[in-house]
C-alpha cells in the first residue's frame, strides 16, 4: 500500500497532468490523512476542474473532514457535469441523511443505483433509509410538522442561510439570507438595490438588443456576485468569497437555481 | 479621440466576437472614446453601462462584497461587459453570446489599468 | 396621483415615458418665450412659472453666445452638480421651437437623460398637431389662458 502511494506520487510528481492523482487522493483518504488528500485533490482539480471524479475525491475528503456543506457543494458541481455520476449521487444521499431530508436521500440513492445496480453500499444505505422513512411516516403528523432547518428555500446548499437570497423583482425577500462576515443582515438591503439593478438589466437587454438577459456575474474587491433569474417574477443573489472562480459560482448558482425552482413550484401548488 | 485611448480599445475589439469597446465617463454615462461596429449604438451602451454599473455597485457595497472589478451581463444574443477604470472612467464591451469572456476579461483588465 | 400633466394633451405620454425611462425628477416643455405645455414634479405653480421664466432667460442669453460664436444654433446645455443635474435643450417641432428644462438626481445620469431626450424629441414631432391659425391676442385672452394652464397643470 505505502509503495503504491509512493509509486502514484512518484507518477504525478512527473506529470502534475495525470489522473493518477485520484488514485492517490482516495488511497490517502482510506489511510486517514485528510489532509494530504485534500492537496491532491485540489491540485487535480486545478488541472481538471471538468472532471466529474474529481469533484467526487475533494467531496469525500470534505465529508471525511466533516464539512458536509462543502461535500455537497462539491457533488452537486460532479453532478452538474456528470449527471449520472453514481458517487455523486451516493454521496448526495449520505449528506441529506445525515440532515434529515430523507426524501431527497433517497432520490438520490435511488438514481445511485440506476447508475451502478450493483453497488452493495448503495443497496444497504437504500434499506437504511427506507426503513428510517417509513418510521418517520408513522410518527404523528404534528410532530413531522415541527421539522426545523430544512424547510428552507435553499436547505442543504452551502450559504443557505447567508450567502443566497432569493427576491421578487419588487425588491422583497422570498427566501434565504444574506449576512456580512461579521453576521449583520443586510438581505432587505440588499434585496431593494437588486430591484433596481433588474429592472436596468431588462431596459439594457432590450435597448441595446441583447436578447432575454439571464444572469449578471460581479467581480467585487471584497467578494463576487452572481445574479440570475431562476423562474419568471424572481431574482437569485449567490454571494461567495474572491477566491471561487467565477466558472464555479456560475455552476453553483446554477444549482441553486434548480433547487430555487422546485422550492417556487411547491409554493404554487 | 487620442491615439492613446484607440490603441488600448483595438487591443480589446480584436478579441474574436467583440462587436465594440468604449470608454465612458463613469458618473456622467457619456461616450469619452470609442470602437465600435456598425450597428452598435454608442450612447446608448454608454449610458446603460455605466447605469448598470452605478447599480450593481450599490448591490455589491450593500452586500459588504466592495466594489466590482468586473462585471458581465450574459443575455440569450449578446454579452455586455464592464471593468471600471481607476480614473473614474468605465471599459465597456459588447459582444457575441459566445464570445471568450476570459480572453476579454484579460483583455479589458490590461485596458483599464493602462487608461489610470 | 400622477406627477405627471399637461396644458397640452399630446405631450403627456411622451413625457410621461421620458420620466420613467430617464428618472427624472423634474422635467418641463416650454415654448421659447417660457409658455408651459407640460410638466412633471413641480407641486407648486409659483416654482414652475419661476422655472419657465428662467429657462427661457437662460436659452435666449445662450442663443445669443452662439449667435456671437457664429455657430449654427443653441442645443444642450448640462450643469452637473453634487446631487443634481441640470440639462435644457431647444428642439424643433411642427408647432416651432420648444424648450426642455430637466432636473436629475445621482440616481439617473446626463447620458440616460440625453439618451431618452431623443426619444422624448421623436415622440413630441409625431405627436404634435399641425399648427393652429394666428389669431389676435387680447389682454383678456391671456389672463384666461394662463389661468387655463395652471388648472391644467396643477388641477385646481
Amino acid at each position: 500500500m505505502a509503495d503504491d502511494v509512493r509509486a502514484m506520487s512518484a507518477e504525478l510528481a512527473r506529470d502534475p497532468a495525470s489522473l493518477v492523482f485520484l488514485r492517490l487522493g482516495e488511497a490517502l483518504r482510506l489511510r486517514g490523512q485528510v489532509e494530504a488528500a485534500a492537496k491532491v485533490a485540489l491540485a487535480g482539480l486545478e488541472h481538471h476542474p471538468n472532471v466529474a471524479d474529481a469533484h467526487d475525491l475533494y467531496a469525500r475528503v470534505l465529508a471525511d473532514a466533516g464539512d458536509l456543506d462543502g461535500a455537497a457543494d462539491e457533488w452537486n458541481i460532479a453532478l452538474s457535469l456528470e449527471p449520472r455520476h453514481a458517487g455523486a449521487h451516493k454521496g448526495l444521499g449520505f449528506v441529506n441523511f445525515q440532515r434529515g431530508d430523507l426524501d431527497a436521500a433517497l432520490d438520490h440513492l435511488e438514481l445511485a443505483l440506476a447508475a451502478d445496480p450493483k453497488d452493495p453500499a448503495v443497496v444497504r444505505a437504500l434499506a437504511t433509509v427506507r426503513e428510517a422513512a417509513r418510521q418517520a411516516a408513522e410518527r404523528p403528523a404534528a410532530e413531522g410538522a415541527s421539522g426545523g432547518a430544512a424547510t428552507g428555500v435553499f436547505a442543504g446548499l452551502e450559504g443557505a442561510e447567508d450567502r443566497l437570497l432569493l427576491v421578487d423583482p419588487r425588491g422583497r425577500v422570498l427566501g434565504g439570507g444574506l449576512r456580512t462576515r461579521k453576521g449583520d443582515d443586510v438581505a432587505e438591503e440588499v434585496a431593494a438595490y437588486l430591484a433596481g439593478v433588474s429592472q436596468e438589466a431588462d431596459r439594457t437587454a432590450r435597448l441595446l438588443e441583447l436578447g432575454e438577459w439571464r444572469w449578471i456575474l460581479a467581480e467585487g474587491e471584497a467578494g463576487h456576485l452572481h445574479l440570475s433569474v431562476p423562474a419568471a417574477g424572481t431574482l437569485l443573489l449567490l454571494v461567495r468569497d474572491r477566491a471561487v472562480p467565477s466558472g464555479r459560482l456560475a455552476i453553483l448558482a446554477a444549482r441553486a437555481a434548480e433547487v430555487a425552482r422546485r422550492w417556487l413550484q411547491a409554493q404554487s401548488l | 479621440m487620442t491615439g492613446g485611448y484607440q490603441a488600448v480599445l483595438d487591443a480589446v475589439t480584436r478579441v474574436r466576437g467583440v462587436r465594440g469597446a468604449m470608454l465612458v465617463a463613469g458618473d456622467d454615462g457619456l461616450v469619452v472614446a470609442e470602437s465600435l461596429m456598425e450597428g452598435v449604438k454608442g450612447n446608448a451602451v454608454a449610458a446603460l453601462a455605466a447605469s448598470l454599473a452605478k447599480r450593481f455597485r450599490r448591490a455589491s457595497e450593500a452586500a459588504h462584497c466592495g466594489q466590482p472589478r468586473f462585471l458581465h451581463l450574459q443575455a440569450s444574443e449578446g454579452t455586455l461587459l464592464a471593468a471600471p477604470a481607476p480614473s473614474g472612467m468605465l471599459l465597456v464591451v459588447v459582444a457575441d453570446a459566445d464570445v471568450n469572456v476570459g480572453l476579454a476579461r484579460l483583455e479589458m483588465l490590461k485596458a483599464a489599468e493602462a487608461v489610470a | 396621483m400622477s406627477q405627471t400633466r399637461a396644458v397640452e394633451p399630446w405631450a403627456l405620454e411622451p413625457l410621461k415615458r421620458f420620466v420613467a425611462e430617464s428618472g427624472a425628477r423634474l422635467a418641463l416643455l416650454t415654448t421659447p418665450a417660457g409658455q408651459v405645455i407640460a410638466q412633471h414634479g413641480f407641486t407648486r405653480a409659483v416654482d414652475v412659472m419661476s422655472a419657465a421664466a428662467l429657462g427661457a432667460a437662460i436659452a435666449a442669453s445662450t442663443a445669443e453666445i452662439v449667435r456671437l460664436l457664429e455657430e449654427p444654433a443653441f442645443r444642450a446645455l448640462a450643469h452637473q452638480g453634487y446631487e443634481h443635474g441640470v440639462f435644457l435643450s431647444r428642439f424643433e417641432t411642427p408647432r416651432g421651437p420648444m424648450l426642455a428644462l430637466v432636473v436629475y438626481g445621482t440616481d439617473s445620469s446626463i447620458g440616460l437623460v440625453q439618451l431618452f431626450f431623443e426619444e422624448l424629441v421623436r415622440e413630441l414631432v409625431a405627436a404634435c398637431p399641425a399648427p393652429a391659425p394666428p389669431r389676435p391676442v387680447l389682454a383678456a385672452d391671456f389672463e384666461r389662458d394662463l389661468n387655463d394652464s395652471l388648472a391644467a397643470l396643477f388641477g385646481r
